[in-house]
């Protein structure tokens, strides 16, 4: 039994706003990241190679808040955050605020396997990335005119207060149960459009976007980063899965309709337990979202 | 119906009445854990960890007596650890491979709960009082690097030279470490958890991490879950040790969840996630843990942790290994 499940952000775009022909952009980024996962577990594959593949995809992709095409800090720049976590020997990486890292998710794996660290940011972060041979690019790579336009929409003023963080643009995500049992996830992001720089979300936090243990559960976040740290969602719901005995849904359910909105705050998440089934859910109005498994499933969704 | 209603102001007036001894309020805090080795302990040192230690207890806890909040008995207390240069935080931290310090700090505030945190700054100097201004003038839980000093200055936080942190010991230890060329533990990460007389539970946490870490490292400290946790519905708890398995194992969220949802006291929690949980994935370390009740657990599973608890009971130790309470 193999299994992987992708989002591509909550609560992203409004279903008035989404035309047909960008619904058939995000479908088709989703649908080529989760078969490329998904063929991974189907060749034999890991877990953590699945998850890496299918996020690296989608932080390809411009039209979501990952890599090329990431939401814009308020000085105008992207600065990313990712991590990822291997259930198997519960090992994990991180980077945040980089700027120069193409695929932040794939230095998130270097920093796992090469370095004796779990997080590493800024600049100490991509001296790392230099060190392991990635090849750095420039930070208008990662700038597309939707970014800026968006920036530009924010900085023009709706601020409804300094001390409520905006709403969830989208960040990118995946988990997997390989032939073998192990799960693992992986998630990466751009953050808020006009974030202050230097700000880090829930993604690239163990524990708070990102998690995975085997024999219990893989969580990928998407949402109001803040909450979800305070929270700290994605081990929330293995905790309850693991303490408590609740089923993955019940977990979920759990930390989306009660403890979050308590808290004030709303998103999504994918999981996936050690029996592989998968649940993707969230608060928002929607979440852009795919999940594929070896009893035949398929299927991509917005809202 | 009536009598039912008559009934509950009545259990109400005498449950006041029967609790009237004062709340337990209590202070709990670290210098970090697997320090020094006993051997090379020299009485002059002992006594000036105790001396940091004492201080920080006893001006944290007159915080609370006074009825401040744990917040602010959590904030006075690793402020005074920041500024004492023998601990791994603030001035005296430890130096990464560029030979600066950089610094992670983060506090919870359990009723909320409410979080800030900072990680990777190299000019601020009380971090945890940084941490305290994202919590509370800021939308965002963690700010990093640059990013966090620019936040600092826009907050009218005067920014220090790298070289205030900068002592004599710590440069000595950077060349061991260089070497030896490993990323050592620096030990002595600071860290502290109160109970105020509202019952708010507080945590925090501050650390200059690993001796030659590579530059950008960041630890389990400023993460929220991992290094620091409170809320008021389970336990407050600050850890310190090898932050990576800190991370991986969300120490100080678990031991919560431990609490709250598996019903372990708080004893058995910190027993189980330090010396079941990080000892099998041979993670090494300690964390100091308080819940509603006023109940205080010091756990840890290396040869030492700095470490001194007060509370209403009368109760006050500090205590540096095993042995010596």
């Amino acid at each position: 039994m193999h299994a992987i499940a992708i989002h591509g952000g909550a609560g992203a775009v409004p279903r008035a706003s989404l035309s047909a022909e960008r619904e058939a952009r995000y479908r088709a980024g989703l649908e080529r990241a989760l078969d490329a996962g998904f063929a991974i577990l189907e060749g034999g594959g890991s877990a953590l190679d699945a998850v890496c593949a299918a996020v690296r995809l989608l932080e390809d992709d411009p039209n979501f808040n990952a890599g090329h095409g990431a939401a814009l800090t308020r000085d105008g720049a992207a600065e990313l955050d990712a991590a990822i976590m291997d259930g198997r020997q519960m090992r994990a990486g991180a980077v945040a605020s980089v700027r120069h890292v193409k695929n932040p998710v794939e230095l998130a794996r270097h920093v796992m396997e090469k370095s004796r660290h779990v997080l590493l940011v800024g600049a100490g972060a991509e001296e790392f990335a230099l060190e392991e041979g990635l090849v750095l690019v420039p930070n208008r790579y990662f700038r597309t005119a939707e970014r800026l336009e968006q920036l530009e929409s924010e900085q023009r003023g709706e601020r409804v207060s300094d001390l409520v963080p905006p709403a969830p643009q989208g960040t990118v995500g995946a988990v997997a149960r390989d032939g073998a049992g192990n799960l693992a996830a992986a998630t990466s992001t751009g953050g808020m459009t006009n974030k202050r720089p230097g700000r880090v979300g829930d993604s690239p936090i163990i524990g708070a976007g990102t998690y995975a243990k085997n024999g219990v559960c893989a969580v990928s976040a998407t949402g109001h980063g803040e909450y979800f740290i305070r929270a700290v969602a994605a081990h929330h719901v293995c905790a309850a899965v693991e303490h408590r005995g609740l089923t993955l849904e019940a977990a979920v359910a759990e930390l989306l309709h009660q403890v979050l909105p308590a808290l004030g705050g709303d998103g999504g998440l994918i999981a996936l337990d050690h029996a592989g089934r998968i649940v993707m859910d969230f608060s928002t109005e929607g979440m852009f979202r795919g999940a594929r498994d070896s009893n035949g499933r398929r299927d991509l969704a917005i809202y | 119906m009536s009598r039912r209603w008559l009934a509950i102001p009545c259990l109400w007036v005498l449950g006041v009445a029967a609790g009237a001894e004062p709340p337990p309020i209590a202070l709990v805090i670290h210098g970090g854990a697997g320090v020094i080795d006993p051997q090379q302990m020299t009485p002059e040192h002992a006594a000036a960890y105790r001396a940091g230690l004492a201080a920080a207890l006893d001006q944290g806890y007159a915080v609370l007596e006074r009825g401040g909040s744990a917040l602010e008995a959590v904030t006075t207390a690793v402020v005074i650890l920041e500024d004492d240069p023998n601990f791994n935080a603030g001035r005296g931290a430890v130096l990464n491979e560029d030979g600066d310090a950089e610094l992670d700090a983060a506090l919870m505030d359990g009723n909320g709960p409410h979080a800030g945190a900072v990680a990777a700054v190299r000019h601020v100097k009380n971090p945890i009082e940084l941490a305290r201004l994202v919590m509370q003038h800021s939308p965002h839980v963690l700010l990093v690097g640059d990013g966090a000093e620019d936040f600092a200055l826009e907050q009218g936080v005067l920014l220090v030279p790298r070289g205030y942190f900068r002592t004599r010991a710590r440069k000595a230890e950077l060349e061991e470490a260089k070497r030896t060329a490993a990323a050592t533990p620096g030990g002595g990460t600071v860290g502290a958890v109160a109970l105020d007389r509202a019952g708010n539970l507080a945590a925090g946490t501050s650390t200059g991490g690993l001796s030659n870490k590579h530059r950008g490292r960041v630890g389990d400290s400023p993460l929220i879950g991992a290094g620091t946790y409170a809320s008021n519905a389970s336990c407050a708890v600050s850890a310190t040790g090898q932050g990576e398995f800190f991370i991986r194992q969300v120490v100080a969220y678990d031991v919560c969840a431990l609490v709250q949802y598996k019903r372990l006291t708080l004893a058995q929690a910190a027993h189980e996630v330090v010396q079941v949980k990080l000892r099998a994935s041979g993670g090494e370390g300690g964390l100091i843990a308080l819940d509603p009740a006023g109940d205080i657990a010091m756990e840890f599973n290396s040869v030492g942790m700095f470490r001194a608890a007060r509370d209403a009971h009368g109760r006050r130790e500090i205590a540096m290994y095993r042995d010596t309470p």
